[in-house]
């Protein structure tokens, strides 16, 4: 037996060797007993047989774009005059609207439109990479809300809605306490 | 030099990249699927979103540094592609992102390619419940079995937010599955 020279108390016999075998066993065995036996195991979600084996075939489809159908012109000469006309007409009246019409820039636009196009436009970039690419050292809170919040109204809100600290992906070293 | 390093540099030279994707589509398409799945939850949304994700990662790969493995990017990316689908969905339905994940586990119910007995649609239902980061942990946890610290490169979140947010969304989901119908 091993003796502590320092105090009187003694462990047995190779008690330190495997401690940390035995700790992690321990460990392992509680990590499976405080699994839920509530939670099923699996899911049930299914996939098409064989629908693995294609997936490479359809992206490099997808990838080159689908060629365009060709659809015979013969027999659609009634449709070419009727569709001559409508272009004549649509351009006669677009002519006239421009010469009325005043001319559209930036400011023009709704921000609705430009919330939408943002929403629905696949521009490749991440919330991250585009945070990253704007500067925001010249934009105040005030820019992008017409109302002040109240520090009491922040803390209200957090503490309503946000479950997990973490969610807020705080940068600790620039709080000051 | 490993064998994840040498793919990426074969994806990036012309001569290698059309052999090498098809080695990255075969490495990933289940992972990947599985994943997009839990998320969009229709098997049609969840190709659509796969295809997306890889062809997205081809296009991209020039600006893949290796900071982190090409599984979390390539994961990042899939899960963006997933949550961003669903944001076009519930707006182009008209509809908020809770009602559209309410929608979805309902459509559940006839869909040909879910298996699940009543207690797994339930479960399907108690997801649809939780916040979008929870559910997130909670499918790579339990269903994907991805260790704490994979989940964490992938989601860019420390390893005690991760197992905060799983140890609340298992409590969340044994209430709800304990709750009459």
């Amino acid at each position: 037996m091993k003796k502590n020279h320092k105090n009187k108390f003694k462990t047995p016999e190779g008690y330190f060797d495997n401690f940390n075998e035995r700790l992690f066993e321990r460990l392992a065995v509680e990590e499976t007993s405080q699994e839920s036996t509530l939670i099923p195991k699996s899911d049930g979600f299914t996939a098409p047989e064989g629908y693995f084996d294609s997936i490479y075939d359809s992206t490099i489809e997808r990838m080159k774009g689908k060629s365009p159908k060709v659809i015979s012109l013969v027999g659609y000469r009634a449709v070419y005059y009727a569709a001559a006309a409508v272009v004549i007409i649509f351009v006669l009246a677009l002519a006239w609207d421009w010469n009325q019409s005043p001319d559209l820039n930036f400011e023009d636009l709704a921000s609705m439109d430009i919330e939408t196009y943002f929403e629905d436009t696949d521009y490749g970039l991440s919330s991250y990479e585009i945070a990253e690419a704007v500067n925001l050292d010249d934009i105040s809170i005030a820019d992008i809300t017409e109302k002040i919040l109240e520090e009491e109204s922040i803390l209200e809100y957090l503490d309503a809605n946000v479950e997990d600290l973490e969610d807020l992906d705080l940068d600790y070293d620039e709080l000051q306490y | 030099m490993s064998a994840e390093e040498t793919l990426v540099l074969e994806l990036k030279d012309k001569a290698t990249q059309s052999k090498a994707f098809e080695v990255l589509v075969n490495t990933y398409k289940e992972r990947l699927y599985w994943h997009i799945r839990r998320i969009v939850l229709d098997h049609d949304d969840a190709d659509d979103v796969l295809q997306n994700t890889f062809i997205k990662v081809y296009r991209s790969i020039d600006g893949f540094k290796g900071e982190s493995k090409l599984y979390s990017w390539m994961y990042r990316i899939g899960t963006n592609e997933a949550l961003t689908f669903l944001k076009q969905k519930s707006r182009k339905l008209g509809v908020s992102n809770e009602e559209l994940q309410q929608s979805l586990v309902e459509n559940l119910e006839s869909d040909v390619y879910f298996e699940g007995d009543a207690i797994q649609l339930k479960l399907q239902k108690a997801l649809a419940t939780l916040p979008e980061k929870q559910k997130l942990v909670f499918n790579m946890k339990y269903f994907q079995e991805m260790k704490y610290e994979e989940i964490s490169q992938i989601l860019e979140t420390s390893v005690g937010g991760l197992k905060a947010s799983y140890h609340l969304a298992v409590k969340k989901i044994e209430s709800y599955l304990t709750e009459p119908d």
